[in-house]
């Protein structure tokens, strides 16, 4: 009698344990940044466990800089550690993934329809490695009230910008209001503290693949950063400031002007702000006889190579980079859209008025050398950028440097 | 001598040895190598296969973001270090940190430890005072230091201030910046100094102290006639553990500056982990490696002979 249950009992399990595999949920495990308001996207992904049944998804938060993740998923990537399905890439990483094999292709989807610049930056010896996730693009935030009370117009030209932060500074007397406030601390946002006054004369760091450094402009562009410190219009140790200090200290009301990419809008006009309704954002200043030039961002989704789900994680992948999802993150977080005509649509437009001016700053903002060797790129220019900001490298010196070690770099 | 009578008289008592070795006919030799067989696998799946790989990846040109298989290139890394600007430098700050802050922190961890052996009705807040901060996690000091050290807001500045003084925007100065650093890993590694120190002070007998006093010996003749001599042993042995682990500083620059301003306060193990981690050159990276395994093993040597002559 007991062997007889015995046995039953063991082809019962055996029975449930083939068939389960079959019943369980597939989990994808999905790679955000903390920086990236990953509560928003945990709404997006529930509305795809509730289209998709037999899907799970986990959001793995990681690193709240750029080059931080970057180490991280370097790292796994390296392992070939199959625990994470989709990543998201920051735009100037999909190069370098694709040549260390770490993402799968996505083909299928006819990349036409997104903004130019981001199917570019997505396809790799004509493969499609990543999908966009959002657009990005360093934008002039600036206090509306601040302006109207002196009656200055967002300036067009970093002198304008110099003049009217000094006006308003001196006006209001108040020592904890910072003229203007950007990146100086060795995060890879530096690397466009550096690009902006750099392009805007005019100039490229790379031309086919090779450099093409101008001398002149980037010992300019130096010297401007420097001079906004040195002049006090930039606080003092503006080389320890990141892109979230100036979130914060611009929605604490404590920055005229500030140098930010787009998330900073949502949180600016939420609960927590002392400056809602007091924000505006127009294009960033030029150089004198410059161009207005600003730096290309966004974040891509990629599959990784070495991902068990790999058919799933795709299918993800191909429904977070839809116009439906651009659309809510657009509304809801205020991630650019990576599709041309949600920058008019209605209820974009009631969420961030300011869209609609933007997809003419997202069209011809500029991107950062594409390289699978950026990771060097970005260190050369980054740490220079803080040395000379806290006033350990002259301009001209930290010119030099950089020139000196991107040409060892981009042989 | 022992383990042989104790054979002979188990071939007439009792057998103690497991029935397995007394199978196996071992003898004394063998048996030892048995033992020590797991451990010494263990040691050379842990240290020396890894070290040998990274040895023979250094002679390689690999690098992961190039997408190309390794190439031999034999010296090329290490000829391309020694004419690398960032790697003399590097090396320089890991020097300079040793040398500052294991002096440094052995005079702390000392005043710490002589502070601590002095009669208290209770020991332990005492006790538990030092431990702490070896205890702490060294990026979470390097993180708290971090925040101390900042400018606008952080506590030192704020004392400075408060005392009258202005304050010093730390982290922009490779020199301001390199100091708040050591003093960080002074805070940090005198405690585990101190901590040894005071295993060794309390294995001083009380009565040459007595016996001091009887002879009109001053406290400061006593520190220096009775109390350093005989804690030499403790003291070379804390110098020993810090020297090679200073060497190798990576968590408490890397949290407090990342290296900055510019690549001043950056030690040779963070420029290891910058070259593997975040270039993914790993033949240089494994070159750099190499040299850093090359100065313990020095360091390490130099140590070892010292303790040796003493016996």
């Amino acid at each position: 009698m007991n062997r007889n249950i015995r046995a039953a009992a063991l082809a019962c399990a055996t029975i449930f344990s083939l068939a389960a595999p079959a019943l369980a949920d597939t989990e994808l495990k999905i790679y955000i940044s903390s920086q990236h308001q990953p509560n928003v996207w945990r709404k997006a992904l529930d509305q795809y466990e509730a289209k998709t049944p037999g899907v799970k998804v986990t959001i793995e938060t990681g690193g709240n800089t750029s080059e931080a993740q970057a180490q991280y998923l370097n790292t796994v990537m390296s392992a070939k550690d199959p625990s994470l399905d989709v990543l998201i890439l920051d735009v100037i990483r999909p190069a370098q993934f694709a040549a260390a094999g770490w993402t799968s292709d996505v083909e299928g989807k006819d990349l036409s329809t997104y903004l130019p610049a981001y199917a570019e930056a997505n396809t790799v010896n004509g493969k499609t490695v990543a999908l966009p996730a959002f657009a990005d693009a360093q934008f002039l935030y600036y206090r509306k009230d601040l302006l109207d009370k002196y009656g200055i117009q967002p300036p067009k030209s970093w002198d304008e910008l110099k003049t009217a932060a000094k006006t308003i500074t001196d006006g209001e007397k108040n020592p904890d209001l910072q003229g203007l406030s950007f990146q100086g601390k060795a995060i890879e946002g530096a690397v466009c503290t550096f690009l902006l006054p750099y392009w805007s004369q005019g100039k490229a760091l790379t031309a086919n693949g090779r450099l093409s450094f101008d001398h002149d402009a980037a010992v300019k562009s130096l010297a401007l950063w420097k001079s906004f410190a040195d002049e006090g219009v930039a606080k003092k140790n503006i080389a320890e400031v990141a892109t979230d200090d100036t979130r914060k200290e611009f929605q604490a009301g404590n920055v005229v002007f500030a140098v930010n990419w787009s998330y900073a809008w949502a949180q600016s006009q939420g609960p927590e702000s002392a400056v809602a309704g007091k924000v505006g954002v127009a294009r960033l200043p030029a150089m004198a006889g410059g161009v207005p030039a600003t730096c290309l961002g966004g974040w891509e989704w990629g599959v990784s190579a070495f991902s068990a789900h790999q058919d799933e994680a795709k299918k993800l992948v191909a429904y977070l980079s839809s116009p439906e999802v651009s659309k809510f993150m657009a509304i809801n977080a205020s991630l650019l859209p990576t599709y041309a005509d949600l920058y008019k649509d209605g209820d974009v437009t009631k969420a961030a008025p300011w869209f609609a001016e933007a997809l003419q700053v997202v069209e011809t903002a500029k991107p950062r050398p594409v390289t699978p060797r950026y990771n060097e790129v970005s260190e050369t220019i980054r740490t220079t950028v803080n040395a000379v900001l806290a006033g350990v490298s002259t301009p001209e010196e930290g010119a030099s440097q950089i020139e000196s070690r991107l040409k060892r770099i981009l042989r | 001598m022992a383990t042989t009578t104790s054979l002979k008289i188990s071939a007439d008592v009792e057998p103690r040895q497991a029935p397995w070795v007394r199978w196996l006919d071992l003898s004394d030799r063998s048996l030892a190598i048995l033992l020590l067989a797991p451990a010494a696998l263990l040691l050379a799946l842990i240290i020396v296969y890894p070290v040998c790989r990274l040895a023979y990846t250094s002679f390689f040109s690999l690098s992961l973001t190039s997408g190309l298989p390794a190439e031999f290139v034999g010296l090329e890394n290490y000829q391309l270090m020694i004419e690398d600007p960032v790697f003399w430098e590097t090396t320089w700050n890991t020097v300079l940190i040793t040398l500052i802050t294991v002096p440094g922190a052995l005079v702390v961890g000392l005043g710490l430890a002589l502070m601590a052996n002095l009669p208290f009705r209770t020991q332990w807040p005492v006790r538990l005072s030092l431990l702490i901060p070896w205890a702490l996690p060294l990026s979470f000091a390097g993180l708290i230091f971090a925040w101390f050290f900042h400018s606008e807001y952080g506590v030192v500045n704020d004392v400075l201030n408060r005392v009258g003084l202005p304050g010093v925007i730390w982290f922009n100065s490779p020199n301001w910046a390199f100091a708040a650093i050591c003093l960080t890993i002074i805070w940090k590694t005198s405690s585990f100094m101190a901590l040894i120190i005071l295993a060794g002070l309390q294995t001083i007998p009380r009565s040459l102290y007595e016996a001091a006093d009887v002879d009109g010996a001053g406290r400061v003749r006593q520190f220096f006639e009775i109390t350093l001599p005989l804690l030499k042993p403790s003291i070379v042995v804390a110098l020993i553990f810090r020297t090679i682990t200073s060497l190798q500083t990576f968590d408490i620059p890397y949290m407090m500056t990342g290296g900055g301003p510019g690549t001043s306060t950056a030690t040779l193990a963070m420029y290891i982990h910058q070259n593997t981690v975040s270039f993914l050159d790993l033949g240089y990276g494994s070159a750099l490696a190499v040299v850093m395994f090359a100065l313990s093993m020095c360091v390490t040597a130099v140590y070892l002979r010292m303790i040796r002559t003493k016996e």
